[in-house]
């Protein structure tokens, strides 16, 4: 063994093969078994932060003007909180859809691209139809939760949510 | 076949069942974060009970090939 100390491939694999920690299966059964544990702690966790968790209000509130987008156009909004990125598409029927602009996969901000009708995610090259915020390409499986909004005169009013 | 040599392969299968179990509570975990997200709450709760069950079907797993194997040590082989 000492024969080796003094070779150059000694410096790139320096752990010592008496010296290398060996794992019984026993051992391997066990460390599984904790796992299994704590995996049930993290299920456990998730869902009492799903029963106890608050969904936030949705107040009804001004967005937009009508006139503020074009047929074709887009426009984004905050809503409910500040911290809830929305947008809203006007279809070329003049029609207004609103939704989250979070993409459903792994929450990178979808954009609009009118030409297609969609509402693309850069990220990973998902689509979600820009009418109804169904997934139409790439990973995401989930639709984008739908703003309501109500058109009161010249106002566009968001009033909800619909996951 | 040798009651040890027998005991070595059961082990090695409990091992592999536990390490299953341990997988599929990986998946369960990953389908809770999706129901959460996107608020299905109902899911929430048949999940973690199921990863529990699972648990306990690993940790039975662990408690009877552990248990087999201390008879084996305090019986001998032919015990």
């Amino acid at each position: 063994m000492g024969d080796f100390e003094g070779r150059r491939w000694r410096q790139d694999f320096p752990v010592r093969w008496d010296e290398d920690h060996y794992m019984t299966r026993r051992e391997l059964a066990k460390f599984l078994t904790l796992g299994s544990g704590l995996l049930v702690g993290v299920n456990l966790l998730i869902a009492f932060i799903g029963l106890t968790g608050e969904t936030p209000a949705a107040p009804a509130r001004r967005i937009a003007g009508t006139g503020d987008v074009e047929p074709g156009g887009s426009l984004l909004f905050r809503y409910p909180t500040i911290d809830d990125p929305c947008i809203l598409v006007r279809d070329a029927s003049g029609r207004f859809h609103a939704f989250s602009q979070v993409c459903t996969h792994l929450s990178c901000a979808v954009v609009h691209r009118p030409e297609e009708q969609a509402l693309a995610c850069p990220c990973h090259k998902g689509a979600f139809s820009s009418s109804d915020g169904r997934p139409l390409a790439g990973p995401p499986i989930r639709p984008l939760p739908r703003i309501v909004v109500e058109q009161r005169g010249v106002d566009l009013v968001a009033t909800g949510i619909e996951v | 076949m040798e009651t040890r040599q027998q005991g070595s392969i059961l082990f090695s299968a409990v091992l592999l069942l536990i390490a299953t179990i341990v997988v599929i509570q990986l998946w369960l975990v990953a389908a809770a974060v999706d129901a959460l997200l996107a608020r299905q709450i109902a899911v929430l709760v048949p999940t973690a009970l199921a990863s529990g069950v699972l648990f306990l079907a690993s940790g039975g797993l662990l408690w009877y090939v552990v248990s087999f194997d201390r008879r084996l040590r305090q019986w001998g082989p032919h015990g």
